[in-house]
């Protein structure tokens, strides 16, 4: 029980990493890609977090981004392997297309995951856990504090700009 | 003890349906619109996991992507409805 706890929670330390390495990487937090992730962002703001947080928020919201690629590729290898995360892929870049998003983070972040995430099952780490650790990580930018994680972002996305 | 049991080997599911959750009444509790759909987003997320580790057959990836991009689209359209007009290009 503890090895698996201790199992989820490095999925979710390397998938955080990951997404938002990629994420940064692809100027998400720079401005909102549609009118809704601008608005996100601008509700954000208005509570006290900041703007550039607030628009990768926004664009997470409202797009497929390399967090969705990590965990729908993290769903696609534990299913089928690597051309289950490849499959993924795709489909996330279908939904790129869809959600009007100009962008390539999600496609590009759904082949890397699933390239680290069949070397990480090498070293011991299922991807089921990655799909536990990926739920975990987003919790941790969208689901705990919008002030604290938008000051976060803004942070790194300082140290990238 | 009983839960504990129940839960063995099935952590990451409980992690996810546990998630999926906290982010449920997050939802519930928040007061605006707009920053209520980070925490769709979140449940979403738990959903299309769920989906995957409760359904092991190929087509359950096309399902928990299917699910997702969805419910992206839904908040996306319910996001840019509220910036209508305020901050359109």
């Amino acid at each position: 029980m503890l090895i698996e706890i201790a199992r989820i929670i490095t999925a979710a330390a390397i998938s955080w990493a990951l997404f938002v390495a990629v994420d940064l990487v692809f100027r998400l937090p720079e401005r909102g890609g549609v009118s809704g992730a601008r608005a996100i962002a601008a509700a954000v703001a208005e509570k006290g977090g900041s703007l550039h947080g607030g628009s990768m928020m926004g664009n997470i919201v409202c797009s497929p981004d390399a967090s969705a690629g990590t965990l729908l590729a993290a769903c696609g290898v534990a299913i089928a392997g690597i051309p289950g995360g490849l499959a993924a892929a795709a489909l996330v870049f279908i939904g790129n297309r869809i959600c009007h998003d100009p962008g390539y983070a999600g496609t590009c972040g759904a082949v890397l995951a699933t390239g680290v995430i069949t070397a990480a099952s090498y070293a011991g780490l299922a991807p089921e856990d990655f799909i536990a650790g990926m739920v975990l990580a987003i919790l941790s930018i969208q689901g705990l504090s919008h002030i604290h994680a938008s000051r976060l972002l803004e942070k790194l996305w300082g140290w990238r700009a | 003890m009983g839960v504990a049991c129940l839960i063995e080997g099935q952590l990451p599911l409980a992690v996810c349906a546990g998630v999926g959750l906290v982010a449920a009444i997050r939802v519930v509790l928040e007061r605006s619109t707009l920053l209520k759909l980070p925490y769709l987003n979140v449940l979403g997320f738990a959903i299309a996991g769920s989906i995957a580790l409760l359904i092991p057959h190929p087509l359950a990836i096309l399902a928990a992507c299917a699910y997702f991009v969805g419910s992206t689209l839904e908040s996306n359209a319910i996001a840019s409805t509220f910036a209508g007009g305020r901050d359109r290009e």
